[in-house]
Formats: C-alpha cells, sequence, structure tokens
C-alpha cells in the first residue's frame, strides 16, 4: 500500500505542476508579457497551496473519501483547463479573473491532497521516513512535469489535449486509490460512477479537442453537403435537401434555389429594362452565373463579360450537371466570356465601355471587400461606363444593415452618380438592397423581359418606396482610408447576431 | 512492499528524460525557410577604401568622359531631389552618379513573387503648408489630386494608407492604434490626455517671427529661443520636467522616436522629440490629419517616378572616388565604372552622399566632428498567409508593447486585390539600446541566421506559431541608416557643417538632423538652388 500511495504523491504532483504550466503559457499566448503571466501565476499557485495545505486541518473524518473526491476534482477542474481558458477568453469581461480563480481552485485542491495523503500513509511509515518519501516523490514530480511539458507534451500533444491527458492521469489515480481503500470506505459506489463519468469526459474532450478550438469558426450547414472545396479565396459548400439547393461561400449564404430568382431579378431587370439598347454588359463577382442567366433573357445582349475572382467557381457553374441546371448553363452561352481576375485591378487596367454593369460582390465583410464598395472604386467604375450606361450594386440588406446599406448609397452619389436605391424580399435573406448608379436622372424603363417570375413596373414601382424603418440615414463616404462601410457593417451584424 | 529505492527511483527518471530527448529527435522539424542577407553593397565600399588608400595615385590614369555642368553624387532623395529641381528648371546638363546598382538609398525597395517592398523609407504623411517642395512634387506625380496650395488639397485615395492603419498588441489582443488604450489607469490615462493636448497645442504654436514652432523642412521654423534651447536637453529629460512619467506614455514616446530617428528619448533633444509630434500639420479633404500617403514599395514608389523622370540623367554602379578642385575653381570628379575609373570635369558637384563621407571623397574636407547615425536592420519577411492575432485584425502597421522591435508593415496592404495568400511584411529594427559605434559592430558581425532568430522570437510573441509560415527571411543592414538628433545638432552643431567647399555644394538629410522623405528632398532642392544662383551669376 505504501508503494502506491507514494507513486500517488508523484502523479499529483506531476499534474499539479502541469496544470500550473498550462495556465501560465495560455496566459502569456493571450496576455504577452510571459515574465508577468509566469511569476503572477506561480505566485498565485503557491499561495492557494498555501491555502490548501491549512483548509486539510479541517478535514477530520472521511480522509480517504475526501481525498478521494479533491483527487476527482482536480482531474475535473485541471482536465478541462485550457479549454475553458481558450474558450472564454473571447466571451468574458475580465479575463484574468477567470484565470486567477481557475489557478487559486487547482492550488488548494492540490495543497490539500498532499497533506491528506500525508495523514493517509501517517500510520504505515515513521515520521521521518513519510516527510522524506513523500516530498521526494513530490519534488521528483514536480521536476519531471517541468522538463517534459516544454519538450514532448505541447509539441506532440498542444495545450489542450496536455490538460485533458492529466485531468485523467488524476481521475485514475483516485479510481486506483478507490480499490486500495475498498475496505476503509463505507460505500464507493458514488465515487466509482463519478470516476467512470469523468473519465469519459476527459477521454472525449481528448479525442475531440481539435473540434473543440474550431467550434467557433464551424458554421453548421441545415441541410447535407452535396459538394464542398476549399479554393485560396474561399470555401464553396453547395448543400440540398432534393428540393432546395443552397451554395454557401466561407459559411454566408449566397443563394437558396427555392428564391433566388427574387434576388437575380431583382438585381438585373430594373436596369435592364431602362436600357432597349444594351448591347455590351459587364459582370463583376456573379460567378454563380445566375445574373449572367438573367441578362441572356434580352435577345439586344451582344456580349457579356464576365469578371470573377475565383477560377473554381466559375468552373464549377460551367460544368456541374446540378448546378448548370440552376444557371440554365449560361456561362457556356458563346456571348458570354468568363475572366477570371481581381474586379478592382482588371477595371483600372480596362478601355472598353459598357451599357450595363452589374456589380456582385460578397457582402464588406472584411477589408478586402470593403475596398470593392470604396469611392475610388466606383469612380474607377464610371470611366468603363458609356454615357447612357448604368451600374447597379448588390448592397446589403437596408433591415439588417440600415446603415451599411445608406452608407453605400451615399459614398456612389460622392462618386458623381444619380442614385436609386431600392429593395426586395428574398425570403432566404430577408429584406434586401440594391442601387443603380446613373449619369443622368434615371427613369424606370418598361422593357422587361418576358416570363419574370417575380418582376414588374408595377411591382418595381413598390420596390422604390423605403418604409420608415429603412429611411436613408447620413453616413460618411466609404473610403479606402477609412474604411466607413466595414466598420458598419460590422457593427449592424454583430449587434443582428447578439439578439 | 519496500519503498522504492532512491537509486531505482533515479535510474527511472533518466530512461524517462532519454526517452523525453529522443522524441524531441524524431520530431519532424518545421520546414525550414530560407534566410539571406541582402545590400547594400559592401563590396564596393571596400574597394572604395582600397581606392582611397592608394591616394592620387590610383587616379593617374583614367578614362576621360569630358565636361558636365553639374555632376550630382549619390542617388538617394536628396540627389533625385537636386536632379528633379535642376530639369525642372529647365537645366538639362547634368549627371546623377550612384554607387549602387540602383538609385534610392535608405528608400530603396525590392520585389519578389508575392509583392514589392520597401528595405527603408515606408511612408510621408500628408504634407504641411510651408512643404511646398513636397506638395508640387505630390502633384506632379498625382498623388495630390487638386488643390495643392490650399490647407487642404485633395489626395489621390489609392495612395492614402488603406484603413486599418495601425493596431497594437497589449494585453493579450490587438487594439486599434498605437496609442495604448487597453487596460491604462486612470492616472495614465489622464497624463496621456495631458500630453496629447500639450503637443497639439504646440502643433498650432507660431513665435514671434510668424512662423510655426515646429516646421517641416524644420529649417522654416520660429527661430524663438523658447523653443530652440528644447535643443540643449535630451526629451528624456523634458519629460521628467513636464512630469510625462507612466509607462505606457513612456513606451509611445519612445516608440516614436525610435520610430523616427532610430534612437531613444534620451538619445534626441527635446526639441527633435517635440518635432514629431508637432511638426505634422498636413491636412486633406479626404483623409484624417494622421494619414500617410504609401505604397507597396513604400517611398520606393517616389524613388521609381522620379527615376523615371530623370532616366537619362542616372548612372548607376557608378561610386565616385574623388572630387578634386581643378584650376578653374570647378571640380574633376573620378568614379569608376565597370571596373574603370573614369572622369569627368565639372563646374559643380553636389554631393548627396552622408557627410560622414565627405573627408574620404572630397579633397581637403575636414569634418570638425563626425555626426551621429543610428544603425538599423531592416527585415522583409515572405509568409504564406495573414498573420491573424485576437483584436482588429491585419492593419498596415503592427506593433507589439512586449518587443524590442517596431513591429512589422504589411507591403501588400495597399493592393486592392481580393486575394488573402501570401504577404510580405517588413520588419524594422533600430539598435538603439546600443551606442551607435557597438550597435554597428553588431549589426555588421552577427551572423544572419542569429538575426533570423531574434526576429522569429519576436514574431513568435506576437503571432503563436507564425514560424511555420515564414517562407523566406531578407536582411537589409543599415550600418549609418540615419541621422541621430542629439542635443544640439539640429540648431548647432549641423549648422556648423558648411554648406558648400568651392564649387562642391552639399545635400544629405543628415544636414537637417531629421532623416525623413521631406527634409532629403528640401536638401537636395536647395543645393540645386544654390547652384543655380550661381550659374545665373556666371
Ligand atoms: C530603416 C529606415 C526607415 C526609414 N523610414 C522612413 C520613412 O518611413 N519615411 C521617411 O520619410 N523617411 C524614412 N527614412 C529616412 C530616409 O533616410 C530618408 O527618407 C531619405 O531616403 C534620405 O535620403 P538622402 O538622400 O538624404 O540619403 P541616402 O538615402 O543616404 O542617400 C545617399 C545616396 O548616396 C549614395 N552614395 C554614397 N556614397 C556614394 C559614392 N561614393 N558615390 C556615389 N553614390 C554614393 C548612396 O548609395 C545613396 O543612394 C528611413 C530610413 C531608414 C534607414
Amino acid at each position: 500500500m505504501i508503494y502506491p500511495l507514494l507513486l500517488t504523491a508523484f502523479v499529483i504532483s506531476t499534474c499539479g505542476l502541469v496544470y500550473e504550466l498550462i495556465a501560465g503559457t495560455i496566459a502569456s499566448y493571450l496576455l504577452g508579457d510571459s515574465v508577468t503571466q509566469f511569476s503572477t501565476v506561480i505566485g498565485v499557485y503557491l499561495f492557494s497551496m498555501g491555502v490548501g495545505s491549512y483548509l486539510s486541518r479541517f478535514v477530520v473524518k472521511n480522509v480517504i473519501a475526501t481525498f478521494i473526491r479533491v483527487e476527482l476534482l482536480v482531474g475535473l477542474v485541471g482536465g478541462i483547463s485550457a479549454s475553458l481558458l481558450f474558450l472564454l477568453f473571447e466571451h468574458v469581461e475580465n479575463f484574468r479573473i477567470l484565470l486567477y480563480s481557475l489557478v487559486s481552485i487547482i492550488g488548494i485542491l492540490i495543497g490539500l491532497e498532499v497533506p491528506l495523503l500525508m495523514r493517509i500513509l501517517q500510520d504505515k511509515l515513521e515520521f521521518k521516513d513519510l516527510v522524506s518519501q513523500v516530498f521526494t516523490f513530490d519534488y521528483v514530480g514536480a521536476l519531471l512535469a517541468s522538463l517534459l511539458f516544454p519538450l514532448v507534451l505541447v509539441p506532440y500533444l498542444g495545450l489542450v489535449r496536455v490538460s485533458f491527458l492529466f485531468g485523467l492521469f488524476n481521475v485514475l489515480v483516485a479510481f486506483w486509490s478507490i480499490r486500495l481503500f475498498k475496505n476503509e470506505l463505507k460505500s464507493s459506489t458514488f465515487l466509482n460512477t463519478m470516476a467512470v463519468v469523468l473519465v469519459l469526459a476527459l477521454t472525449g474532450g481528448f479525442a475531440f479537442s481539435e473540434k473543440i478550438m474550431t467550434v467557433a469558426e464551424t458554421s453548421t450547414f441545415p441541410d447535407p453537403i452535396i459538394f464542398s472545396t476549399s479554393t485560396p479565396y474561399q470555401r464553396i459548400v453547395i448543400t440540398g435537401n432534393g428540393k432546395d439547393i443552397r451554395l454557401f461561400l466561407n459559411g454566408n449564404l449566397q443563394f437558396s434555389t427555392r428564391d433566388e430568382y427574387r434576388y437575380h431579378e431583382a438585381l438585373v431587370h430594373p436596369g435592364m429594362a431602362a436600357l432597349p439598347q444594351a448591347s455590351d454588359i459587364l459582370v463583376l463577382g456573379g460567378g454563380d452565373g445566375m445574373a449572367v442567366r438573367e441578362l441572356l433573357k434580352y435577345p439586344q445582349v451582344k456580349s457579356i463579360q464576365l469578371v470573377d475572382l475565383d477560377q473554381k467557381m466559375t468552373q464549377l457553374f460551367t460544368e456541374q450537371e446540378i448546378l448548370t441546371r440552376i444557371n440554365k448553363n449560361s456561362l457556356k452561352d458563346t456571348r458570354v466570356k468568363v475572366l477570371n481576375g481581381d474586379a478592382f485591378v482588371w477595371l483600372r487596367k480596362n478601355d472598353r465601355k459598357f451599357d450595363f454593369i452589374v456589380v456582385d460582390f460578397p457582402d464588406p465583410s472584411n477589408f478586402s471587400l470593403g475596398k470593392l464598395y470604396s469611392d475610388t472604386f466606383y469612380k474607377t467604375l464610371k470611366k468603363s461606363l458609356k454615357p447612357n450606361g448604368l451600374v447597379v450594386i448588390q448592397s446589403t440588406s437596408p433591415y439588417f444593415a440600415k446603415n451599411s446599406y445608406w452608407c453605400v448609397v451615399n459614398t456612389l452619389k460622392a462618386s458623381g452618380f444619380y442614385t436609386t436605391p431600392y429593395h426586395a424580399y428574398v425570403p432566404a435573406f430577408g429584406d434586401w438592397g440594391y442601387v443603380i448608379g446613373s449619369q443622368t436622372p434615371f427613369c424606370p424603363g418598361k422593357n422587361y423581359a418576358p416570363a419574370l417570375t417575380y418582376l414588374s413596373p408595377e411591382s418595381f414601382n413598390a420596390m422604390l418606396e423605403f418604409p420608415k424603418d429603412m429611411l436613408p440615414t447620413k453616413t460618411a463616404v466609404n473610403r479606402l482610408n477609412n474604411q466607413e462601410l466595414v466598420h458598419l457593417f460590422e457593427a449592424e451584424w454583430s449587434e443582428y447576431e447578439a439578439h | 512492499m519496500r519503498p522504492i529505492s532512491r537509486a531505482d527511483f533515479l535510474k527511472g527518471l533518466g530512461g524517462l528524460a532519454v526517452l523525453g530527448l529522443g522524441f524531441q529527435f524524431l520530431r519532424v522539424r518545421p520546414a525550414q525557410f530560407r534566410v539571406s542577407m541582402v545590400g547594400p553593397s559592401r563590396q564596393v565600399g571596400h574597394r572604395l577604401r582600397d581606392l582611397m588608400k592608394d591616394g592620387a595615385a590610383s587616379l593617374s590614369s583614367f578614362v576621360d568622359c569630358g565636361s558636365k555642368t553639374v555632376v550630382i553624387v549619390g542617388g538617394g532623395m536628396a540627389g533625385l531631389s537636386a536632379g528633379w529641381w535642376l530639369k525642372k528648371n529647365g537645366f538639362q546638363d547634368f549627371l546623377i552618379l550612384e554607387l549602387e546598382p540602383q538609385v534610392g538609398g535608405n528608400s530603396s525597395f525590392g520585389e519578389n513573387a508575392v509583392s514589392k517592398f520597401p528595405w527603408g523609407a515606408h511612408y510621408v504623411p500628408l504634407a504641411n503648408r510651408e512643404s511646398k517642395y513636397v506638395r508640387q512634387l505630390f502633384l506632379e506625380l498625382g498623388i495630390i489630386e487638386a488643390d495643392h496650395d490650399k490647407e487642404k488639397p485633395r489626395y489621390n485615395e489609392l495612395y492614402l494608407c488603406h484603413d486599418p492603419q495601425e493596431r497594437l498588441l497589449k494585453d493579450g489582443s490587438f487594439q486599434e492604434g498605437l496609442v495604448p488604450k487597453r487596460g491604462l489607469k486612470p492616472a495614465e490615462e489622464d497624463e496621456m490626455k495631458r500630453f496629447f493636448d500639450r503637443v497639439h497645442e504646440l502643433r498650432e504654436t507660431r513665435g514671434s517671427d510668424g512662423k510655426p514652432a515646429f516646421a517641416i523642412p524644420l529649417d522654416l521654423s520660429s527661430e524663438d529661443a523658447c523653443f530652440r534651447n528644447l535643443d540643449k536637453i535630451s526629451f528624456a529629460r523634458w519629460l521628467k520636467e513636464n512630469n510625462f512619467v507612466t509607462r505606457p506614455l513612456q513606451w509611445y514616446v519612445n516608440y516614436c522616436c525610435r520610430d523616427d530617428y532610430g534612437a531613444t528619448a534620451e538619445n534626441v533633444s527635446a526639441w527633435a522629440g517635440l518635432h514629431y509630434f508637432a511638426g505634422r500639420r498636413g491636412h486633406a479633404v479626404n483623409a484624417e490629419t494622421n494619414s500617410v500617403v504609401t505604397w507597396p514599395e513604400g517611398n520606393g514608389f517616389l524613388v521609381s517616378r522620379l527615376r523615371e523622370m530623370l532616366a537619362d540623367k542616372i548612372v548607376t554602379n557608378a561610386p565616385v572616388l574623388r572630387l578634386i578642385e581643378d584650376k578653374e575653381g570647378g571640380n574633376l570628379c573620378y568614379f569608376t565604372s565597370d571596373g574603370a575609373v573614369s572622369r569627368y570635369k565639372a563646374k559643380f558637384a553636389i554631393f548627396c552622399a552622408p557627410r560622414f563621407l565627405a573627408p574620404y571623397l572630397v579633397e581637403n574636407y575636414k569634418l570638425e566632428k563626425k555626426p551621429t547615425y543610428a544603425p538599423w536592420l531592416v527585415a522583409n519577411i515572405t509568409l504564406k498567409k495573414v498573420p491573424g492575432g485576437r483584436g482588429v485584425g491585419l492593419a498596415w502597421d503592427n506593433v507589439s508593447y512586449y518587443g524590442d522591435s517596431l513591429g512589422y508593415v504589411v507591403a501588400n496592404h495597399q493592393n486592392i486585390t481580393t486575394r488573402q495568400s501570401r504577404v510580405v511584411v517588413t520588419y524594422y529594427l533600430p539598435l538603439s539600446q546600443l551606442p551607435p559605434d557597438a550597435a554597428r559592430r553588431k549589426l555588421l558581425n552577427s551572423p544572419e541566421k542569429a538575426w533570423s532568430a531574434a526576429i522569429v522570437e519576436d514574431l513568435e510573441t506576437m503571432h503563436p506559431g507564425i514560424t511555420a509560415d515564414i517562407i523566406s527571411i531578407d536582411l537589409w543592414p543599415w550600418g549609418h541608416g540615419m541621422i541621430s538628433p542629439g542635443v544640439d545638432y539640429i540648431w548647432q552643431e549641423r549648422r556648423q557643417l558648411p554648406l558648400n567647399q568651392g564649387a562642391v555644394h552639399f545635400a544629405h538629410s543628415d544636414m537637417s538632423g531629421i532623416s525623413n522623405f521631406e527634409e532629403a528632398q528640401y536638401q537636395g532642392v536647395q543645393a540645386a538652388e544654390r547652384v543655380l544662383a550661381q550659374l545665373e551669376k556666371s
């Protein structure tokens, strides 16, 4: 019995030191300034151990059961400590409170353990042997931990797994102790159950630690994924449930086949209906070929130039059966030329002029996309437009991101365009906004392509009306050097998502 | 059961340790990245020294290139600006002789498959109203689009630094801007505010002579003693006397001094230190006051445009060896090109190399006291992907509160592409912790691996795990990077530097005491003006 118990001392101290090192390391990762972090963590830890040792005198009865309970608790708290620190960092007001509470709890528990262990051993060894043996094992365990931690554990397992692993060791020691003290313990069922539960939980944590680290990042898709690929620019995911096919770029819904016609008809037709002579068209973004499909409904169209960043995307929508069924093989039409490149860079070099330009970029959710909504971009765009030409811009939701929407409109205006804002209801997205830019005041046209599902001259008139909760707001112009739109967009969507 | 003996235990422990070490060796090493030390060409420098040792002897045989009215020695910003000004004034008979394979000096740039990137100067603040020449050039290059003579010109937004401009890693997360904001105590916050109130007041202050207290170029600053006396004490002392003592403020002020002068507040004068905060008064209709203009290649953009303008006037790989006064009071300018010594007979020379070289290159030139130059190490680091980090996302300028370096600037930041793949970041390290001479020795003698290791360690504290993303590190040591505006340099010592010696006129940013584009350009234009005036006379 003595030998196993001394080994217990060894495991306990190894685990204890590992938790301390984990806390110190994570704190320096997250807070920087490793000297301060390590000093304070070690200080708090040692002090807490003192507190634990002091508290041990109040354990009078059931020393063994308490020892095992403490052991289980250390396993639990220590085991989950790393994941807890990583996951909560973003969400807690004061990370240091969390950090030091965790370190204190572990320190107190570890501080309780050694005195309890010595009391268990007290009548099995002579006092001088007891003290010498227990502390030898205790300190050697500490040495082992401090060597293994940087050399083996962190490089091979990573912090989260190390923490689960040592939690597991603690629980196994508890398990073992339950065995050893079968006779002394009144009832061990509860302790045994707890130990089993903890072993399972910590093993689970260990196995799924990768998942835990990415839990914040992965978005879940409601329907089965039928196709997914990563390109240098984005992650493309297509889901389907038999009736509805959906495209997600970087986890953001781009269209659902149930109602994409609403989005794309509203994007293309109000402009085209006013341009009976439009023969040369430019589409920026829109690699899914849906806007092109709508444009091809007009016989006057002679050529469509599509510029999309992502070759994989346009390739998919040219070749994949299920996808070309949706865009009616639009990208294979002889009038359509597909070019893969950066819209802004391409525009600055372009000297062709177009009758109609469709701008269908992803929402301005990051700084590089924000540049495609800047006044400099719109001024560049203007140079590629014929005098009577029109541009239309998808411009996020005037309901969910009211200021962002009006910021796009205001920026277009500041770039020297007459603006005609309008919006449509697309169930998969909600209320969605567009804006037409023109060089003379815009007059809605009547020349809609035949057989549209959604749009008509009358419905367009209604789209021009903005109800009271979407009325224009004053915003700064979105410039490259202020990225006003990205800031607004972030603020508005995060507010919306928070509810 | 007997308690296990200590011997057994130690054996077991030894076994475990061996096992651990074994693992360590088995571990797959992370892919190694390439490290290399790039220019400036030391080879040429050494050859120059050898040649100069031999003195006039080695100059006895030369290829005679005939005569030029003006020869400009050195194609840094000052030299290019002198050329720009001469040409602008309709004067054509001049040449620029540059030691390196390309012009630019401290504003040079490089390029790899990912991006262009600066090797030194990387930005210019919005130009003050009195910075006439800067505004003039900016107008010519389309950097200013309109109203270059108004309070608030319109700038080309492609060149204004795109948002987000700066972020600082402090307390575990990146905050916007470089002024520490996270985790300040109320007293620290108050002091920060008091400091900015003070320098902003100084920014608008004019002296009794009607001139701004701190102007750009600094020669246009007020002559009032109350300002100029600030040059007699160190900035550190001024801060202490004015009770600016808290750590975040001290950090920020030192960061700025090291950024602009390569020296700490201890080693620059209060006048110079305050000039950084109170000198920049430039506005734009379409940008905030603290904006800057910048390009992927940094001020290399300005170099390229000037080089295009002056294409037929530039000779590179042409180190000047000697300027000797001839009988007519003009200059004989000896230089090498393609290994052979050549000579121009010139009426005037504009010497645009740093002044500490003048004793070696200009016959009979005596330098009373060698000015102090701050050594720098610049590294361009190519990364597989954009470095992340908690808090605000990647900005143009990214700094850590904890490192010794000034952080890094993202070369691709000004791109208008949506690609977010590989990036080049330019890492700046002024060696301001050591005295300049010791620092210079360290800079030139430490192996490149030692530097790259130090850089990686610093970057790891900003972005744990970034090592795996490094494709390459290219290093550029600047032995005499920037003139240091120490106590009494700007308003005393540098004014004792002669503007000319006979027909050799001098122009370099070390004649201002502050090393930046505006001063280099001003010195270049001033020297060109002096030469034009002389030409007019004759
Ligand atoms: C790391 C670093 C970062 C900087 N960042 C900025 C910044 O962001 N913004 C800013 O405005 N300024 C910055 N500067 C300051 C920069 O020094 C100035 O902007 C400017 O480039 C100085 O130009 P100059 O002509 O005075 O000197 P230099 O650049 O020193 O030019 C001297 C030239 O003379 C040449 N030369 C020397 N000897 C000979 C010879 N014998 N024969 C022929 N040619 C010779 C050199 O090769 C060089 O081209 C930075 C400087 C450094 C070192």
